[in-house]
């Protein structure tokens, strides 16, 4: 057993077992359904094809965790729910990974996210037939609706009762968050001077009780695990309805090879504590994110696919996407407190469709950012815009000012560019496997877009009555390396996330985005997940996969 | 910018008593670090903290012995790095030969340790390094300057903006489990939270 302060952590998980006895695994024969990975598509997808009978094992890498004893109020010691391993980083803007941006343990990313939850809007889906740029997606947003509908009730989503942009209005689920933190507050006050319309946030994060859950308190501390389980995770929601549906979980077990004869996979092999186990299934589906689902595939070569399973297309690891994600810091008059309440409280997306007066096409959002002190010191010391460090004495001085600062971040559309990609490098990680190696680089539409976003961030600290002080660089999320589309010469899964060349395999999660959006892609994320599990499960129903 | 504490009579810890029991444990033992190094020389040890007490301007021993104990353990930890930029030395090698070479550049420049030399020139050659602008050419060789420079920044400010001094400060409220964050709009503290004092 895994012993993390003083807490006991079982490997093998399904109703009415909790062991780390690998020997008494329920489908140790053979699963219906091997999903790789219990992160926000994972958790969906086992729970929908448990509901519906299929047997169902998923296998995660990171531990199972218990929110009241592994959870704390401290920034430095929850970076640990991201993913630590070491990856490579290369290109011109190589990016920061780990916590920023990839989970590990179940829950995966929903973990620690600041659960907003917005929907992609129908210019998304069809860049290069609006725009000219990117590729257009192999669905429409109506195709996606229905999903997002139902992922935003079955997780009880607060928001606002008019949601001004996009195709989808309100009202949610849930009644909108009450009250909003002072940053919050700001940022929309400043918005309606300068004429851009706000709301407080979408979130998934609950205004009321709901499925004996209770409503936030406001801690604040979303992105080191939500403790009174008021934000959605997999964690606390998905995962155990699954186990309760008759789904396995195997947590601690790290995947390492895909098993395949010819065209079909036959399973998985997984290591744990040090030892090789494998587990076969009719149907795998890798919801491993960004990194570790291109990887996955590029070390399960075999004669039959030698670039890689699934990738005759060569499509396999290309085209990752982050979102553009600076941060403006503005010093006010009065105090604001970045560290009070849920970080993300309200946003705009004045900016988020093309206007090409702009100079750039697509756009983004804007968002009221809360901020600790480890992330506001170590961004403003280390991370600048211009590359240049705060240190010493102005670094403390700075900090001395800490409640007076306000924040604005943005999340900004990435353009999809085949050199940004995901391959493996010459090096081996402790299982043996290849460590990745992630290259990135912002193409000229992306540092437009991101110098223009960051002009309109100044001004809204300005309309505060503030001074921009601080720009910091950063990126957020992930997407793409697997991208769907109905040519199997240029993309890896179909819109169902079935790969073109392997019937029996599917790809689930952010992966399969082909644009990145203007907005945090946990929402879509989760609603391809229900899709793709509605299909998975009339196909198997129909045994034609 | 301000050079002193906004709110000089605020102890964060003396909140200790409402955080959960985890919280409390994480935050407390950062109160009473151990002093004994895993990865560390000695000499290595007195170095860093030489530069960490430049990088982040603060003096203080409590704050000081935390930051090396944890920047210690973190190097001597399987855990990895997340990320490691192509053509970077694996993060226990940076620090290693960048330790030597913050000496090198300050016999460079000085003819001395970097530990004895006065306030300005330690910040001096940290500034050099900042900016590339070595000139122990052969210290360096292996190691970018300044990406061993931005590497100990993160690193400094990462532990030393984690201890409850630091965080007493800057007036941050900081854990509030089970009880939360009650008045959360703009002008408004709960009672327990710093209170700036009239300047």
């Amino acid at each position: 057993m895994k012993h993390e302060g003083g807490v006991t952590h079982h490997s093998v998980h399904y109703a009415g077992h909790r062991s780390n006895d690998m020997n008494q695994r329920k489908y140790a024969d053979e699963a219906d359904v091997c999903i790789v990975g219990a992160g926000a598509a994972g958790g969906v997808l086992a729970y929908d094809l448990a509901k519906a009978g299929l047997k169902v094992v998923v296998i995660e890498a990171g531990p199972f965790w218990d929110p009241q004893h592994d959870f704390a109020s401290d920034e430095l010691s929850m970076r640990r729910l991201g993913w630590q391993e070491t990856r490579l980083v290369d290109g011109q803007d190589p990016l920061r990974l780990g916590h920023n941006n990839s989970g590990r343990g179940v829950g995966g990313g929903t973990v620690h996210f600041t659960g907003v939850f917005l929907r992609f809007h129908e210019s998304d889906f069809m860049t290069r037939t609006l725009d000219g740029v990117g590729e257009d997606w192999p669905i429409r947003y109506q195709d996606l609706a229905p999903y997002y509908d139902r992922i935003e009730r079955e997780i009880a989503v607060s928001g606002p009762d008019h949601f001004p942009w996009g195709a989808f209005h309100g009202p949610y689920p849930y009644p909108v968050r009450e009250p909003i933190s002072a940053n919050a507050q700001l940022f929309r006050e400043a918005c309606a001077k300068l004429g851009m319309e706000s709301v407080v946030a979408p979130l998934a994060i609950l205004s009321g009780p709901f499925d004996g859950r209770p409503p936030c308190i406001n801690r604040g501390f979303c992105n080191q695990g939500c403790m009174p389980n008021a934000k959605y995770s997999g964690l606390i929601h998905h995962i155990p309805k699954a186990i309760q549906e008759g789904a396995e979980v195997l947590s601690d077990c790290m995947v390492t090879e895909i098993l395949s004869e010819g065209n079909r996979v036959t399973g998985v092999v997984f290591s744990h504590d040090g030892q090789s186990y494998r587990q076969r299934a009719r149907v795998v589906i890798l919801a491993g994110f960004v990194v570790e689902t291109p990887r996955l595939l590029l070390h399960s070569a075999t004669p039959h696919f030698p670039d890689g399973l699934a990738n005759s297309s060569g499509w396999v690891g290309k085209a990752i996407m982050p979102h553009s994600s600076h941060d403006v810091y503005g010093r006010l008059p009065e105090e604001v407190r970045l560290y009070k309440g849920t970080p993300v409280l309200s946003l705009s997306q004045h900016f988020y469709e093309t206007d090409l007066d702009r100079g750039f096409a697509r756009g983004y959002t804007l968002i009221a950012h809360g901020s600790r002190p480890v992330a506001m010191a170590g961004a403003i010391a280390a991370e600048r815009e211009d590359g240049s460090f705060l240190w010493g004495q102005k670094l403390r001085e700075t900090m001395l000012d800490y409640n007076l600062y306000a924040r604005i971040t943005l999340v900004g559309e990435v353009l999809p560019h085949p050199d940004n990609a995901v391959t493996l490098s010459g090096l081996t990680d402790e299982y043996g496997m290849p460590v990745p190696k992630v290259t990135f680089s912002y193409q000229e539409n992306d540092k437009k877009l991101y110098k223009h976003a960051i002009g309109q961030m100044n001004r809204l600290i300005e309309a505060m009555g503030g001074i921009p002080e601080h720009v910091v660089s950063d990126t957020a999320h992930l997407m793409g390396g697997c991208r769907m589309g109905s040519d199997p010469q240029t993309s890896v899964v179909n819109e169902y996330g079935q790969s073109h060349d392997i019937p029996n395999l599917f790809i689930a999660g952010a992966s399969t985005f082909v644009t990145s959006g203007g907005a945090n892609p946990t929402n879509t994320v989760m609603a391809l997940a229900a899709r793709t599990a509605d299909k998975l499960i009339e196909a198997m129903k129909q045994r034609s996969v | 910018m301000s050079r002193h504490s906004r709110y000089p009579g605020y102890d964060v810890w003396e909140e200790h008593q409402h955080w959960d029991d985890h919280t409390k444990k994480i935050v407390g033992s950062r109160r009473t670090p151990q002093v004994s190094y895993a990865f560390f020389s000695q000499g290595e040890a007195l170095l860093m903290q030489t530069i960490v007490r430049v990088l982040v301007n603060d003096h203080r021993l409590e704050v000081l012995t935390y930051v090396i104990q944890h920047l210690d353990d973190s190097l001597a930890s399987p855990i990895g790095e997340a990320q490691r930029k192509v053509g970077v030395l694996p993060k226990k090698q940076l620090y290693r030969k960048g330790l030597a070479g913050v000496d090198a550049e300050s016999h460079a420049r000085y003819g001395v340790d970097y530990v004895v030399l006065k306030k300005e020139e330690q910040q001096a050659v940290l500034r050099a390094i900042s900016e590339g602008e070595t000139k122990a050419a052969d210290a360096w060789s292996e190691v970018d300057s300044v990406t061993f420079f931005k590497r100990i920044l993160r690193d400094a400010v990462d532990a030393c903006y984690s201890h409850p001094l630091v965080w007493s400060d800057i007036g941050y409220g900081g854990p509030a489990y089970p009880r939360g964050y009650v008045r959360v709009e703009k002008g408004l503290t709960d009672p327990w939270e710093a209170k700036a004092s009239e300047t």
